[in-house]
C-alpha cells in the first residue's frame, strides 16, 4: 500500500514535467496542424542554454528559465518567420512536407549544438541535485519536486493567458475553427507566429527542466519527443486538459511498469513507443475520442 | 524501339551497369570500395522508394531492416553457416518483421505513420542493444575467413541492378499503379477496389527484404557490426534523404540521390571539418528541398525541361493561343 502511494506520487511528479514539454507540441499542432519534429532539438538546445548559464554565471537552472523561455519565444517567432511561414497550408491535417521540413530544422539544431558545445555528455550539478525529502514513507528528489512546481506554475500561467486575454482567446479560436476565426477579424498568420513562439518557449521550459534531471548530448530529446507525441495523441491532439490527462496516463503507466513488472530499465523507453503505436492504432481520437465512443454506446443502449 | 521510348534512361543505365560490372578488372581497390558503397546506397534508396516514394508511406525506421539482415548473417555465420546461405534467411526474417510492424502501423496515415516508425526504429535499437545474443552495444564480429571483396562487390552491384529492375517492373504493372493510387488518394484507391493495407504490406515486405539482403552483404564486407552501425538513426536518415533529394516516386531519383550521398560520404570521411557539419548538410538539404522543390532533383529537372523552348505541334500551339 505504501509502495503504491509512493509510486503514484512519483508518477504525479513526472506528469507535471511531461505536461509542460508536451504542451508546446499541442499548441503548435492546434493552431497550425503541424507536427513539430524540431521540438526535440529545441528541448536539447534549451538544456544546453540552461547548462551554459549555470556554467558561466552559476545561475540556478530554475531561475534561468526566466531568461531561457522568453529567448526561445523569440527564437520560435524567428523560425516561423524564416522557414515555417513558407509552407503551403493544408487544412486536412499535417502534411508530409511540413513534417520533413521540421525534421530538417531538428538536424540543423543538433549540428549547431555539436558545433558550439561538442558531443560530450553534459549535466547540471546544483547543491540540491542529490538532496531528497522524506514524505509518506518515500523519498522524493528535490529537483523532481522543483520541476513539478515549475511546471504547474507554467501551466497555470498559460491557462490564464488562454482563458483571459484576447490573444489566448484568438489562439483557441484558430485552433477550433480557423476560417471562422479569420471571419471574426483574427489575424491567423500573426496568431500562428505567436503560437509557434509559445510552443517553442514551452519546449524550452521542458528542456530546462529535463537538464536538471538527466545528462544530455546534442542527440538528446528523441525519446522525449516521442513521449510528448504519445501524450498529445492520448489527449486528443489539441485540448489543454487532454494534454494534462495524457501526461498523467503515460507517467502512471511508466512508473507502475518499472515498479511492479520486471521490465529491464534499458527497455523502459520502449513502453512509451509501444503505447504510442497502440494508441494511434486503437484510439486515434485519444482518450476524448474513446470517451465519446463509449458515451455513444451507452446512450444508444 | 518502343521499349527505348518508354524508358529513355535505359541506354545510359545499361552502359553504367556494364561499367560497374567490368570495374574490378580496371579500377583500384579504393575506387571499388566507393562503388560498393554507392551500390549499397542504391539498394537502400530504391527499395525504400517502393513504399515511401510510390505509395507515399514515409518510414523513418528502415535501419531496423538493415540491422536484421546484418545480424542474421553474422549470427548464423558464427554458427557455421556459409554467409551466402544466411542472406535469404535474413531477407525472410526482415519481411516477416515488416509484416508484424506493418499490420498495426499501416492503419495510420501520413505523418502519423511516419512518427510511429520513429518509435519502432528506436524500440528495435534499444532492444538490440539490451539483448544478450546480439552482443549488446559492443557488437559482434564475423568468423574469420568469410571475407572476399570481389564476390561481395559483384553481389552488391548485382543486387542494386536487380532492385532497380524489380522496381521498374513493378512500376509497369497493376501493383505499381495500386501504390501510386494509394499515394494520390487512399480513399479513392479503396473505392476502386485496391486493398490498400494488403498492397502496402506487400510493398513493405519486398522493400525490407531487399534492404536486409544489402544489410547481410554489409556485414560480410565490414566483418563487424554493432547497434551503433546498423541500427543507427543516421542510417535511417540517409535512407530517407536519398530518395527525397533525388525525387520520390521516380525510378531515377533514388539512384541520383544515392550517387550524391555516396559522393558526400566520401567527402565527409575525407575532411574532419565537413564530418562535423554533416547534419547541417543533411538538414539544410531537407529544408531546401521541402521549401522549394518537394519532388527533388527530378522535379527540378522536369521544371527546367518544360521551360526549354521547343517546337510544339500545331495542335498544341493553337490550343495555347485559344486559351
Amino acid at each position: 500500500m505504501q509502495k503504491l502511494v509512493v509510486v503514484a506520487l512519483n508518477s504525479l511528479l513526472t506528469a507535471g514535467l511531461y505536461a509542460t514539454m508536451s504542451y508546446g507540441l499541442a499548441v503548435i499542432y492546434g493552431v497550425m496542424r503541424i507536427i513539430n519534429l524540431a521540438h526535440a532539438g529545441l528541448m536539447m538546445l534549451a538544456a544546453y542554454a540552461t547548462w551554459a548559464l549555470n556554467d558561466r554565471f552559476s545561475l540556478d537552472p530554475f531561475l534561468s528559465m526566466v531568461i531561457v523561455a522568453p529567448a526561445f519565444f523569440l527564437i520560435g517567432m524567428g523560425l516561423y518567420a524564416t522557414v515555417i511561414r513558407w509552407l503551403p497550408r493544408s487544412s486536412a491535417g499535417p502534411s508530409m512536407q511540413s513534417l520533413l521540413l521540421l525534421f530538417g530544422v531538428w538536424l540543423v539544431l543538433q549540428n549547431l549544438a555539436y558545433a558550439i558545445w561538442g558531443g560530450d555528455t553534459q549535466s547540471i550539478l546544483t547543491p540540491y541535485t542529490m538532496e531528497s525529502v522524506p514524505f509518506l514513507g518515500g523519498r522524493f528528489g528535490v529537483p523532481q519536486i522543483l520541476v513539478f512546481v515549475a511546471s504547474i506554475l507554467s501551466l497555470v500561467g498559460l491557462n490564464l493567458v488562454l482563458r483571459r486575454t484576447f490573444l489566448g482567446k484568438a489562439i483557441r479560436a484558430v485552433t477550433q475553427n480557423r476560417d471562422a476565426a479569420m471571419l471574426s477579424g483574427v489575424n491567423a498568420g500573426q496568431i500562428a507566429a505567436v503560437a509557434f513562439g509559445i510552443g517553442t518557449a514551452f519546449a524550452a521550459m521542458g528542456g530546462s527542466m529535463l537538464s536538471t534531471l538527466y545528462a544530455f548530448t546534442p542527440d538528446f530529446g528523441r525519446s522525449f519527443l516521442l513521449k510528448s507525441f504519445c501524450i498529445i495523441v492520448l489527449g486528443g491532439m489539441e485540448s489543454f486538459t487532454g494534454v494534462a490527462v495524457g501526461a498523467l496516463v503515460l507517467a502512471f503507466i511508466e512508473n507502475f511498469a518499472s515498479a511492479y513488472t520486471s521490465i529491464p530499465v534499458s527497455f523502459q523507453d520502449a513502453i512509451s513507443f509501444t503505447l504510442l503505436v497502440v494508441v494511434l492504432v486503437a484510439a486515434p481520437g485519444g482518450l476524448p475520442g474513446l470517451w465519446r465512443m463509449l458515451d455513444r454506446r451507452v446512450v444508444a443502449r | 524501339m518502343g521499349l527505348l521510348r518508354r524508358h529513355p534512361a535505359l541506354v545510359p543505365g545499361l552502359l553504367f551497369s556494364a561499367a560497374l560490372l567490368v570495374a574490378p578488372a580496371l579500377a583500384e581497390r579504393g575506387t571499388l570500395n566507393d562503388l560498393w558503397n554507392m551500390a549499397f546506397f542504391v539498394v537502400l534508396a530504391a527499395a525504400w522508394n517502393l513504399l515511401g516514394g510510390f505509395a507515399g508511406q514515409v518510414s523513418l525506421g528502415y535501419s531496423a531492416f538493415v540491422g536484421i539482415g546484418a545480424y542474421t548473417t553474422v549470427l548464423l555465420a558464427n554458427a557455421g553457416w556459409s554467409p551466402w546461405l544466411t542472406l535469404p534467411v535474413g531477407a525472410a526474417l526482415a519481411a516477416a518483421f515488416s509484416v508484424v510492424v506493418g499490420l498495426p502501423t499501416f492503419r495510420l496515415r501520413g505523418p502519423y505513420f511516419t512518427i510511429a516508425t520513429i518509435g519502432v526504429g528506436e524500440a528495435v535499437r534499444v532492444i538490440a542493444s539490451g539483448l544478450e545474443f546480439t552482443g549488446g552495444s559492443s557488437g559482434v564480429r564475423m568468423p574469420p575467413g568469410t571475407f572476399d571483396f570481389n564476390s561481395n562487390y559483384y553481389a552488391m552491384v548485382g543486387l542494386a541492378l536487380f532492385t532497380l529492375g524489380l522496381v521498374a517492373w513493378l512500376q509497369q504493372h497493376a501493383f505499381g499503379l495500386a501504390l501510386e493510387a494509394i499515394r494520390q488518394d487512399i480513399d479513392g484507391a479503396e473505392a476502386l477496389g485496391v486493398n490498400s493495407t494488403e498492397v502496402k504490406l506487400q510493398a513493405h515486405a519486398i522493400s525490407s527484404a531487399l534492404v536486409a539482403l544489402a544489410g547481410g552483404l554489409f556485414a560480410t564486407n565490414f566483418q563487424y557490426i554493432s547497434p551503433g552501425s546498423v541500427f543507427d538513426f543516421r542510417l535511417s536518415l540517409t535512407i530517407v534523404l536519398m530518395p527525397i533529394v533525388g525525387g520520390m516516386g521516380t525510378l531515377t531519383g533514388p539512384v541520383l540521390g544515392a550517387m550524391l550521398f555516396s559522393y558526400l560520404q566520401i567527402k565527409l570521411l575525407a575532411s574532419p571539418a565537413l564530418r562535423d557539419s554533416y547534419l547541417f548538410i543533411y538538414g539544410g538539404l531537407l529544408i531546401v528541398v521541402m521549401l522549394f522543390e518537394p519532388k527533388g532533383i527530378m522535379g527540378l529537372w522536369e521544371r527546367l525541361w518544360s521551360k526549354l523552348p521547343r517546337r510544339r505541334t500545331t495542335a498544341i500551339a493553337e490550343a495555347r493561343r485559344a486559351s
